[in-house]
């Protein structure tokens, strides 16, 4: 079977939007056992063992999209061929009983949740080259086995990609040595398969997620958002949700969605938001009562959303967002604290006047605050009655600094079958703190602000090449759109749209202007875009 | 095996030009010609002097085509294709396959991995393959090695020697006296090319030169039978300046000599632009010229860039004529492109039929 790695993943994203991202039809993953579909499917070369298991699949925890990409894996190497209803009853099947742990997945979610342009942290060089020269690092970190186990991937790696001992930062060292007798060994201590946070996550009782959730966020680009979500179980492990928001900019979006919970906390839905599909990946918390993560578009995973929703409980009452979120020295405005269960004494901080109650209900509290004209910037603790929230709302007389979201990022060009790949940038105001310096922990970030935004050349070799005429325009939401695919005849070298850019952002503060600026590099298209890139 | 009909045309013209113009470059009475391949999976013969592709042929089975070595008499070309899995011979004149060598065979999955060469002789193709055990649930990778086929095998060809080789080996190519196969890898090896022995090991990864790091050295094209000198160019920091030094980083030749074995490692610039191949002059032992998206002479003497042109776009594939005259470049898109080796300026271009990319195929020169 010779299949490239493009169609690969096009089934790969096949199965994810329409096999157990959706709810299965009636009955029918319901009927089968996936017990009967190891046994059919894979046992032929997965040898059963005598204490039960099969050979390499029982050595081996993952996420439910690193077990997807192994079935799928098996259809594009070997010829396995698993109809899409049978990929979603083991998908949920090995999700459930060789998973992690929510603990196992922290600082790794931002790849399950396709979050562009996240620049990760790795915990030793070599893992680095040996690694994430081809895939994230959190696609590793990801996946639980013991030293063997991870020798025979190495095996896998190099028998299928034969030409990786060649490339750049593979052949200047003995990359097969250090693939075959270093790295497993390491990755065997720093991701056994065997671990008690796993033992006692499966050992578990998994939370209920129906009921009534308060729900608020930030779609780069677009703003804020608050909201309710009503989610309603329709398996034990599969919900209904309907969601109603309203972004700070005063539109309203309501939509429904259906979602498969994975391992008792990996939210993964697809939902109308409008007139946008859209795909969910959330996870809930431990104790069940918060359920976080990023939503984004069916077809442009780069643009979504974070995601945050918290549970409406009896008799509880908790603020999820305070909007807007930062107030002016000398400013007066109408300001919204959104939770559940609100009741009691409002209060912004130290500072700022209330001086009207405009509405008032469990949900939301709306008032009249007015900042004093010499007050101390920083962040102020929001309460009402007994429920305080410390870092939802800040106050300033000067923005001490714009940062550009995300400092570096990676747009690519498109056109034909593959389509651009856009960078998103969100301005965001912060103060230096007490202590007065940039960069500190006693920085206030204020949040997103509105700026006008432009595009300039990196460098000299950017400005020779005149890189920032022809990579792609950037909008005045902060959405960078790449110019199309191909070698370009009006470029020197006839190169394509690629280039090096720096995002150059300008925002009001007070009377004068803030600037904040950004790397991008404008390259060409990729062929594949796994579900763990 | 067919050739492309409406080329049969531009063959005859070629023909035709060749006799009224009784070129010959030398006193053997051949004449010069550039082999290459192109997407999908496309051999051609390029007329320098008419400046046209003589011949294309279509080689049977999947591409794409990579490293190409053509037979001492200039009759035979060997392509790796079909995924770097099958060495096919093709007759230059007739376009027939008469050679063919899989290298996977019952459950090991083979590469003819870029490093092939036919010997001094014409008798034996010698290529660097990387196998790997298909078990079922799991892969291992086997040791690599160097399998030596006959050129008149036919079509099923069987390895008739096969020896041990190191790993990442990118470029075979045999001494001048033919019992020698070099293998430039992370040290060139020299095998004995009947027993595959290796007889002398000259480090590169571990050179050891004081202040240097490990050298980048990305050398997939066989580009010696000019000179009989194989060349590469290497990219490496040295250890002893800051990051942002402009001599933090050296490009420089690795110069192997296939009459003699000697081998020279010279840096010859901070590095500031990216060179893919190079090829050392035939007629001056000092100069060599590299390509990319610039096109580069060398002094080795001075050990500095004596010039350099802009590309109108990127080469990957540098080779020279005989006289040392004419720099020939192809790879990247359907371009093969003449310039002229003293000044730079161009000379001559073709188009190949087609338009596929060249990719990694190999643009040797032949007599024939």
């Amino acid at each position: 079977m010779k299949l490239g790695a493009g169609a690969c993943w096009k089934i790969a994203v096949l199965g994810l939007t329409a096999g157990w991202l959706t709810t299965p039809e009636a009955g029918t993953a319901q009927e089968l056992d996936p017990r009967n579909i190891l046994e059919e499917r894979c046992s032929s070369c997965h040898t059963p063992r005598a204490g039960g298991g099969l050979e390499r699949i029982s050595d081996n925890r993952k996420t439910p999209e690193g077990w997807e990409m192994t079935i799928v894996r098996m259809g594009i190497w070997h010829g396995v061929e698993v109809p899409e209803d049978e990929l979603a009853v083991l998908v949920r099947h090995l999700s459930n009983t060789q998973g992690l742990a929510p603990a196992e997945t922290a600082g790794q979610r931002f790849i399950l949740e396709r979050q562009p342009n996240v620049v990760e942290n790795i915990p030793n060089a070599e893992l680095n080259v040996m690694c994430a020269r081809c895939h994230s690092f959190a696609r590793v970190a990801l996946q639980r086995q013991d030293e063997d186990e991870w020798r025979k991937q190495s095996h896998a790696h190099l028998g299928q990609y034969p030409t990786t001992e060649y490339q750049s930062l593979g052949r200047d060292r003995d990359w097969w040595g250090i693939a075959r007798d270093k790295m497993p060994k390491l990755l065997g201590e720093m991701f056994p398969l065997k671990t008690d946070t796993w033992d006692d996550w499966r050992k578990s009782a998994k939370a209920d997620i129906s009921g009534s959730w308060r729900v608020h966020g930030e779609r780069p680009g677009v703003g804020r958002y608050v909201g309710s979500a009503e989610i309603t179980a329709t398996d034990w492990d599969e919900y209904e949700v309907t969601y109603a928001l309203r972004y700070a900019n005063g539109s309203e979006v309501t939509g429904q969605g259906a979602a498969i919970v994975y391992t008792g906390f990996e939210w993964r839905g697809s939902a109308t938001l409008g007139d946008e599909e859209v795909r969910e990946v959330f996870a809930l918390s431990e104790d069940g009562n918060s359920l976080s993560g990023r939503w984004f578009l069916a077809n442009a995973d780069e643009v979504g959303a974070h995601f945050n929703a918290v549970r409406v409980r009896e008799g509880a009452s908790t603020i999820i967002a305070v909007e807007p979120q930062m107030l002016r020295a000398g400013e007066s405005t109408n300001i919204t604290i959104h939770g559940f269960g609100l009741k009691g004494n409002v209060s912004l901080g130290d500072g700022v006047t209330i001086s009207e109650f405009v509405t008032a209900d469990a949900n939301s509290i709306t008032v009249v605050a007015t900042a004093a004209t010499d007050i101390e910037g920083g962040n102020r603790s929001v309460s009402i009655g007994s429920t305080i929230a410390t870092d939802l709302f800040s106050v300033y007389s000067q923005i001490d600094r714009l940062v550009v979201e995300p400092p570096f990022a990676i747009a690519r060009v498109g056109g034909g079958t593959t389509p651009a790949v856009v960078a998103q940038f969100t301005a965001v105001a912060y103060l230096n703190g007490p202590d007065g310096e940039a960069g500190t922990n006693d920085d206030v970030r204020l949040g997103s602000v509105p700026a006008e935004w432009s595009i300039e050349n990196f460098s000299e070799e950017a400005e020779q090449m005149e890189d920032a005429k022809y990579v792609g325009t950037i909008d005045q939401n902060g959405t960078f759109m790449p110019a199309g695919a191909g070698p370009n005849p009006e470029r020197k070298y006839k190169t394509n749209n690629a280039g090096r850019v720096t995002v150059k952002a300008n925002a009001a503060n007070g009377e004068s202007q803030i600037a904040g600026d950004a790397e991008m590099v404008v390259t060409v298209q990729r062929w594949n875009s796994p579900p763990i890139l | 095996m067919r050739a492309y009909g409406k080329f049969t045309a531009m063959a005859a013209v070629a023909v035709i030009a060749s006799v009224s113009l009784l070129g010959c470059d030398n006193e053997l009475g051949k004449k010069e010609y550039l082999v290459t391949a192109n997407k999908p999976n496309n051999l051609h013969l390029i007329d320098t002097e008419t400046h046209e592709v003589a011949k294309t042929f279509l080689i049977p089975g999947d591409g794409a085509p990579g490293t190409v070595s053509v037979s001492p008499d200039g009759q035979v070309a060997y392509v790796i294709t079909n995924h770097m899995e099958s060495l096919v011979g093709i007759n230059l004149d007739s376009g027939e396959e008469v050679f063919r060598a899989d290298a996977s065979y019952d459950n090991i999955r083979s590469k003819h991995m870029f490093a092939m060469t036919v010997s001094r002789d014409g008798k034996e193709i010698y290529s660097f393959q990387t196998p790997v055990r298909i078990l079922p649930g799991e892969y291992q990778v086997l040791d690599t090695q160097i399998a030596v086929y006959k050129t008149d095998a036919g079509l099923d060809a069987k390895p008739v020697r096969v020896f041990p080789a190191p790993r990442q080996i990118s470029v075979l190519a045999p001494s001048v006296d033919g019992k020698t196969i070099y293998g430039l890898g992370p040290s060139i090896f020299g095998f004995n090319a009947k027993t595959g022995e290796i007889e002398s090991s000259h480090p590169l990864r571990e050179w050891g030169r004081p202040d240097y790091g490990v050298p980048d050295i990305l050398a997939a094209w066989p580009t010696f039978e000019v000179s009989n000198i194989l060349t590469a160019p290497y990219f490496v920091p040295r250890t002893d300046k800051a990051p942002d030094a402009p001599d933090a980083m050296k490009t420089g030749l690795v110069s192997l000599n296939l009459k003699t074995g000697e081998v020279t490692t010279e840096d010859f610039e901070n590095t500031s632009v990216l060179i893919f191949s190079t090829v050392q002059s035939p007629i001056n032992p000092n100069e060599a010229y590299g390509v990319y998206t610039q096109l580069t002479k060398i002094d080795q003497k001075a050990h500095v860039v004596s010039n350099r042109i802009d590309m109108d776009h990127t080469f990957y594939a540098i080779n020279v004529s005989h006289d040392g005259k004419t720099l020939y470049m192809g790879g990247t898109m359907d371009d093969v492109v003449a310039y002229d080796a003293a000044t730079l300026e161009p000379k001559w271009a073709v188009k190949l039929p087609g338009g596929g990319d060249q990719g990694l195929a190999s643009l040797r020169v032949v007599r024939r």
